[in-house]
């Protein structure tokens, strides 16, 4: 772009470090407990303020980098959440008493209380299919269920005694994404690109990848703004078409005409600032600079066919298919870039074993070829990339399985599977900060309940905001009177699996 | 909340540092009196200082600061904190003035400045007043400051000012600066068209205003504006946020909620304004009503608009609790600018509610009916119009021949089908299951309970159910599978559909458990399924004589209306009093963990000493509309000035309590308050035009550099804020500007163009389907709203997820709010056809083309400047067009050429400017 815009830009930018138009800002300064809460972030607001310009939200570059509290290990965030819960007993989390138990009626003692999602009555036992295997140096259990995966086992960060307060997908999920099992809140990726901005102007700063065919049980609230302003919630990029809704121009327009129309939107805007001095009117001029510059570098970014042969190989994407290893290898792209989270939700998960696809024999295993391969590549490529140490990688679900066989409805089902289980289940993390090559949290001999290192969805929220350089604790928002955080009351930082 | 957060705080001064450069307030806060010493002085410092640890929450050292007798009370120490004979001597500067760290107040943190000393120990000096917070005070009278103070000096404006003029204009004063001139017609007509009708005014309005010399002119067009039915779609969008309307349920699979009447309902209010008070007497307690019509229970479902989840899996209660909770929040917030979140589960930190009062509030919402069925009883059922008029007819016959009581009970049932026993409450399942956790499934030899059945010697159990079995019979006993036997009898078949269908009962008086037995032999296994039970209603014998040969008529069109499945749309109605739910605090907001029981009641500090006389939601909504009660007109007009000024009296609409910012124009917010209650009794449009009619909301927007430096924020208002368009408006005026919209009201939401793809909710088999004709065109208040998957250009120009109230908008301006009006096929339709729309006139010049597009956008002509680069984009862009024929062939237009393409890029152009996304 010409001389004379930069300046306008210039221009722009001093002009609302001076104006700080939105009341929302000066609310924070002046009044906000939130915001100040937050104050070696912004110590704009503060009375010992240095005189640097460094606001959490500032409507006309509410994506610019920012820094946190403390440095941060992590710089960007993958998540992988697998929307419908798989089997920890089948994957990661190995009992072998269980195995022994199969098929016996399950003791009255562990029912008692207990509410499932759809077991009825007394229960059979059911012993993990999974073969398992110690992996590496650090001897974690994986199962046959994700070869690939147990060549990298070294790497990962095993959470193993996880514990959430929801058995229902969709309120799980919020939880999970949340911190609230209600709808309403602002999501992890939201709060993250709120405190920490993003480092590509040309790309969204949270973007969010699909696979499966469906969206998550608790719809885009997962990856919504909540109550922060909506530039911060996540944007879906889709697989086929556009990658960014809206991003490709009408038929009747290219290229060259989408330049010659947004230059002469901007020399007309530049007359109205002209005219009214409404900083405003500079943001927009600025906001369809970037919006062209998205529309030229999304695509690029978006299209992974360009990839050579041997990563398509190592990953098993197949360009043009919505698959969860497409996003995957897109996911490593767009932090490469910049992008600082990008969540991915891969919907097919929930093995109740009342189908073939719900099947622990078979839909399982289908479940986890999709995924072990494409992940496994993504660590190694991101550790030859040297971008591991500072990208953190995130695998969970919303909750567990239980050592039960569902009886749904108080049936035999017609293939193996398994009921939600809130009470233990397993995520792992890995680069970012993450320890590699260690397991904190042990359940029982069956697997139902966390006998050591049991930890809460929100303990692990807040180790990921650590991870990021933040306090979860006062990172926190002004909303209804009181400040919020994405950790509500609760949450403890996992520090045995800091490295 | 955790106390933890509170601990670490670091106070600010109302100075901002930014880059270096230094901004003050504008002294609008300045302490009036001795009266509001406490409010305007102390409470801010308690409420940054002391609060987190001496409040409501926590009482450290057994010291509240929460009102003024706990100062005065003996806390761990033994002395009380303040001692007003011996002030300097009192505790509390004693140990803020303290040496040792470790004694000094606060304990963590900085000492407090010498300035917030001095101001505690002026505050014990003058005998510790104490003042209730500026939003909890009634409203009074206030006087207009005179007009001395401020007639005549509108700077060059000959026009007359009105009182919101003067309270502007007093404020201007003490910094020196004046209102702007009145901005020109063209700008004023489209500022006020979009402020009360949402789009640009008709153009037989328009052209009458503009070519009217009349002195009133523009309170001529205001008038008119307000006469439109378009002010009520406007309005309505408004209040849908607060309502949290959607179409759709919310959780999981987010299926279709049928509740758009609801929606019209808002509109047809606000068109026929309604007074407020009864606008949210209605939406509150419609039900409650002597006689309550059709119109008032659709009113009703403004609470209905909670959120649902039929997850299969899920307890019905949590979802219920969580509405309920949502509907006490939904009040406050929405409705009186109160933050009552924080009292769910503890004490409110910064004002005076205790935890107990957060359920006794909510003790006015847990009685109803609805308990997150799929079918979201209790419902108000829609017949046909014969179909209503044969319910009237059955209704006076059953008045005639039983009794009027008789008569409610039919029409009850038929119209709302209450009273009725959901089988969601089963338990104690042999072979039996809650289908999905919804419906009751009976197997071969099974049996289940439902307890606390309330019977009245009623005859006829009328189930709602199904199945495929001919064969299966069903025992009922009393409170055991071996009691008394209350019915048996054999099911018929339904073939799979729902039915309501009767069976004959022992008349029994009495609360009992109903023990459930169902056998059947022809089933093939234990694990089919006979007869699926959703609910029941219990009655007596159909009224009429035996002989008298109207009641076979009357009876088999009772059963006709019954089995008719007319649409409906979810209310609100409460239990009947032998049902009633009890309601108990929940333990640290846990509603699992269940403490003392409380009964309705409002929150001490907000009473007002209003006398609650009826412990429901019609005796809450009394209290709400009283005119002791001040939070609710004034929120509601700092919402009508928000609307028209961007930023209202109160920045903070959804909350006026301590926390919330101050008034900026503390005497004017309760002016117009006032007004609004009193003089204008309640109207919506009366108050609205009296501010539009004032020479602050006339003036121009241009700002001076002087304007910027005293006022940089405009807080003072001396200027006409520029505003961009919400999200519903963008959309309206670009369909609007290029002929499409639609002026078709009311009716089930539609669905306009919408990418493939964008719905993806799990086993939910609804689907985007374009709408056709005119629909595709409606106003945006009209489209479709899935919670889960909410229409992407609204969400994308800040539209609320509809979720939960949400009391404010925050406008962002980002890159993909460009995208979407450059390239939203939507948004080039629109362009297409306003480009048609310039080149219409035959053999005018391009300069006149783009002239005449301009005028049908802001009325007036374009500037040289601003027609400059859009005459060169047409230019270019024709050049380019003809040497490419493969772009100029997809403008939607019959054979299209390169003039048309030219255009339609212009107009796109056009409808991308700061000037038209902006409200000047």
């Amino acid at each position: 772009m010409n001389n004379k815009r930069l300046s306008l830009a210039e221009e722009a930018h001093l002009l609302d470090a001076q104006l700080a138009t939105r009341r929302l800002f000066l609310k924070q300064c002046s009044m906000g407990l939130g915001a100040l809460a937050f104050s070696p972030l912004i110590n704009a607001c503060t009375s010992e303020s240095n005189g640097s310009s460094n606001t959490l939200f500032d409507p006309t570059k509410p994506l610019l980098p920012k820094t946190p509290h403390l440095p941060g290990k992590a710089k960007s965030v993958i998540y992988l959440h697998m929307a419908g819960a798989p089997s920890q007993l089948e994957l990661f989390d190995y009992k072998p008493e269980l195995k022994k138990l199969d098929g016996q009626l399950c003791p009255e003692s562990l029912l008692k209380g207990k509410k499932f999602a759809f077991i009825r009555g007394v229960p059979k036992m059911l012993g993990t299919i999974g073969e398992f295997k110690q992996r590496g140096q650090s001897g974690a259990w994986v199962s046959h269920y994700m070869p690939h995966l147990a060549g990298v086992a070294d790497e990962l960060s095993f959470l193993k005694a996880v514990h959430t307060d929801q058995f229902n997908h969709a309120p799980a999920q919020l939880l999970m994404q949340t911190g609230s099992a209600r709808l309403g809140r602002p999501s992890l990726g939201s709060w993250v690109t709120y405190g920490l901005g993003s480092e590509n102007a040309n790309l969204p700063g949270f973007v969010v990848l699909t696979s499966g065919g469906q969206n998550p049980d608790a719809g885009k609230s997962v990856w919504g703004s909540g109550f922060l302003p909506s530039v911060y919630q996540g944007v879906h990029c889709r697989s086929h078409g556009e990658p960014v809704l809206y991003l490709d121009n009408p038929a009747n327009v290219d290229g060259n005409m989408r330049k010659a129309s947004i230059d002469a939107i901007n020399q007309a805007n530049k007359e109205t600032y002209k005219e009214f001095n409404d900083p405003e009117t500079l943001s927009r001029i600025s906001q369809y600079e970037m919006a062209f510059r998205m529309q030229i570098s999304a695509p690029d970014v978006m299209n992974i066919s360009d990839e050579p042969a041997y990563i398509h190989e190592m990953y098993g994407t197949e360009p043009g298919k919505e698959s969860f290893a497409n996003n995957v290898l897109l996911a490593r792209k767009l932090v490469e870039k910049g992008v600082r989270f990008v969540q991915l939700f891969d919907w097919g998960w929930d093995v109740h074993g009342n189908s073939t696809d719900t099947s622990l024999e078979i839909g399982l295993v289908n479940k986890c070829k999709q995924i072990d391969k494409a992940i496994t590549a993504l660590i190694l490529d991101l550790k030859q990339r040297g971008l591991l140490e500072e990208t953190l990688i995130v695998w969970g679900s919303e909750f567990g399985r239980t050592p039960m066989q569902e009886n749904r409805n108080g049936l035999e089902m017609p293939f193996k599977g398994r009921d939600h289980h809130a009470d233990a289940f397993t995520i792992w993390m890995c680069g970012g900060g993450a320890k590699a090559g260690t397991t904190y949290g042990e359940t029982d001999e069956i697997g139902f309940y966390p006998v050591d290192g049991k930890v809460s969805v929100y303990d692990v929220q807040a180790t990921i905001l650590h991870l990021l350089g933040f306090n979860h604790e006062t990172f926190t928002y002004p909303f209804q009177g009181r400040p919020f955080r994405l950790t509500d009351v609760e949450g403890t930082v996992i520090k045995p699996i800091l490295s | 909340m955790s106390i933890r957060i509170f601990n670490s705080l670091k106070w600010a001064v109302p100075i901002v540092i930014v880059s270096g450069v230094v901004l003050f307030f504008p002294d609008i806060f300045s302490v009036k009196d001795k009266d509001s010493f406490y409010v305007e002085e102390v409470k801010p410092i308690i409420n940054k200082k002391c609060i987190s640890c001496h409040g409501g929450v926590k009482q450290s050292a057994g010291f509240s600061m929460m009102n003024r007798a706990s100062f005065f009370k003996k806390n761990d120490s033994g002395k009380p904190a303040i001692d007003v004979s011996n002030p300097s001597q009192s505790e509390l500067l004693l140990r803020i003035n303290h040496e040792d760290p470790k004694e000094r107040m606060p304990s963590e943190g900085k000492p407090l400045s010498s300035k917030e000393i001095k101001t505690f120990e002026k505050w014990l000096e003058m005998g510790a007043p104490w003042g209730e917070h500026w939003a909890y005070k009634a409203l009074s009278p206030v006087k207009v400051p005179s007009n001395s103070s401020w007639m005549g000096i509108f700077g060059g404006n000959k026009e007359k000012g009105n009182a919101v003029d003067a309270f502007i204009q007093q404020k201007l004063n003490e910094n020196n600066l004046k209102l702007n001139p009145t901005a020109d017609k063209e700008t004023l007509l489209r500022r006020v068209s979009l402020d009360l009708i949402g789009i640009p005014a008709p153009k037989d309005i328009a052209d009458k205003y503009l070519n009217s010399t009349a002195p009133d002119a523009y309170k001529t067009l205001v008038n008119e504006l307000l006469k439109l039915p378009q002010f009520g779609e406007k309005w309505a969008s408004v209040w849908l946020d607060i309502a949290r309307f959607a179409d759709s349920k919310g959780y999981e699979k987010d299926g279709n909620r049928q509740i758009w009447r609801y929606r019209d309902w808002v509109i047809q209010a606000l068109n026929k304004d309604m007074p407020y008070n009864h606008f949210i007497t209605e939406q509150i307690a419609g039900d409650l009503l002597p006689n309550p019509k059709d119109e008032h229970f659709i009113a009703t479902a403004f609470h209905r608009n909670t959120p649902t989840n039929d997850e299969g899996g899920t307890d019905d209660e949590e979802f219920r609790t969580a509405a309920v909770i949502d509907r006490v929040n939904t009040t406050f917030e929405g409705l009186m600018s109160t933050t009552f979140a924080c009292t769910q589960c503890h004490g409110h930190p910064y004002e005076d509610i205790k935890h107990e009062e957060y359920f006794q509030f909510l003790a006015f919402f847990n009685n109803t009916r609805d308990e997150d069925t799929v079918e979201e009883f209790p419902v108000i059922r829609h017949y046909e119009k014969t179909d209503s008029l044969q319910l009237l007819d059955l209704v006076a016959w059953v008045k005639k021949t039983a009794t009027p009581k008789r008569a409610d009970e039919i029409y009850s049932f038929l119209k709302f089908l209450q009273p009725l026993v959901y089988a969601t409450h089963a338990d104690l399942f042999v072979n039996s299951e809650l289908y999905d956790t919804k419906y009751l499934v009976f197997r071969k030899k099974s049996s289940a309970r439902i307890k606390d059945v309330v019977l009245n010697g009623e005859v006829r159990f009328i189930a709602q159910q199904r199945g495929n079995s001919k064969k299966g019979k069903l025992t009922i006993r009393l409170d055991s599978l071996r009691g008394k036997v209350l019915g048996q009898f054999n099911i018929p078949s339904t073939e799979g559909k729902w039915s309501f269908t009767p069976f004959d009962i022992q008349p029994v008086y009495g609360k009992h458990d109903l023990y459930f037995s169902y056998d059947n032999a022809s089933l093939r296994s234990d694990t089919e399924s006979g007869f699926t039970l959703n609910a029941f209603h219990l009655d007596h014998a159909f009224p009429g004589n035996e002989g008298d040969p109207s009641k076979k008529s009357m009876d088999s069109l009772y059963w006709a209306l019954l089995r008719k499945n007319p649409p409906n749309t979810p209310i609100m109605m409460d239990n009947k009093p032998e049902n009633a739910r009890k309601t108990q605090v929940f333990i640290r907001g846990n509603w699992k963990v269940k403490g003392e029981v409380v009964s309705p009641g409002i929150p001490k500090v907000l009473s007002n000493s209003f006398n609650l006389t009826k412990p429901n939601r019609m005796g809450m909504v009394e209290w709400m509309t009283d005119k002791r009660n001040p939070l609710v007109s004034r929120t509601l007009v700092n919402r009508l000035w928000e609307q028209l000024f961007g930023t209202g009296i109160v920045e903070t609409l959804e909350d006026f309590g301590s926390q919330g910012t101050l008034p900026s124009h503390p005497e004017l917010l309760d002016y117009l308050s006032w007004q609004f209650m009193n003089k204008h009794k309640w109207s919506i449009k009366s108050s609205l035009k009296e501010i539009v009619l004032s020479q602050t909301y006339r003036q121009s927007s241009v700002v001076t550099s002087e304007k910027l430096k005293k006022d940089p924020n405009n807080r003072l208002l001396s200027r006409a804020p520029r505003i961009r368009l919400s999200a519903e408006q963008v959309r309206d005026q670009a369909l609007h500007v290029a002929g499409l919209l639609s002026n078709k009201m009311y009716g089930p939401s539609v669905m306009p163009y919408q990418p493939e793809g964008i719905w993806a909710s799990p086993y939910d088999g609804n689907k985007w389907k374009i709408s056709e004709g005119e629909d595709k065109y409606r106003r945006s208040i009209y489209t479709y709203y899935k919670r889960s998957s909410p229409y992407p250009s609204q969400l994308t120009f800040d539209g609320t997820g509809r979720n939960v109230c949400n009391a404010r908008r925050i406008r962002t301006n980002t890159p993909l709010q460009a995208l979407v009006t450059l390239n939203d096929p939507v948004f080039m339709e629109a362009a297409t056809h306003f480009g048609q729309k310039m080149l219409e006139n035959p053999g005018l010049s391009v300069n006149d083309r783009i002239q005449h597009g301009y005028h049908i956008l802001l009325n007036k002509p374009i500037s040289p400047t601003l027609l400059q680069p859009l005459v060169k984009l047409y230019k270019d862009s024709k050049t380019y067009y003809k040497s490419h024929p493969e772009l100029v062939k997809e403008i939607q237009v019959e054979n299209p050429n390169v003039e048309d393409a030219a255009f339609a890029l212009v107009a796109n152009a056009m409808l991308n400017l700061d000037v038209i996304i902006t409200k000047n």
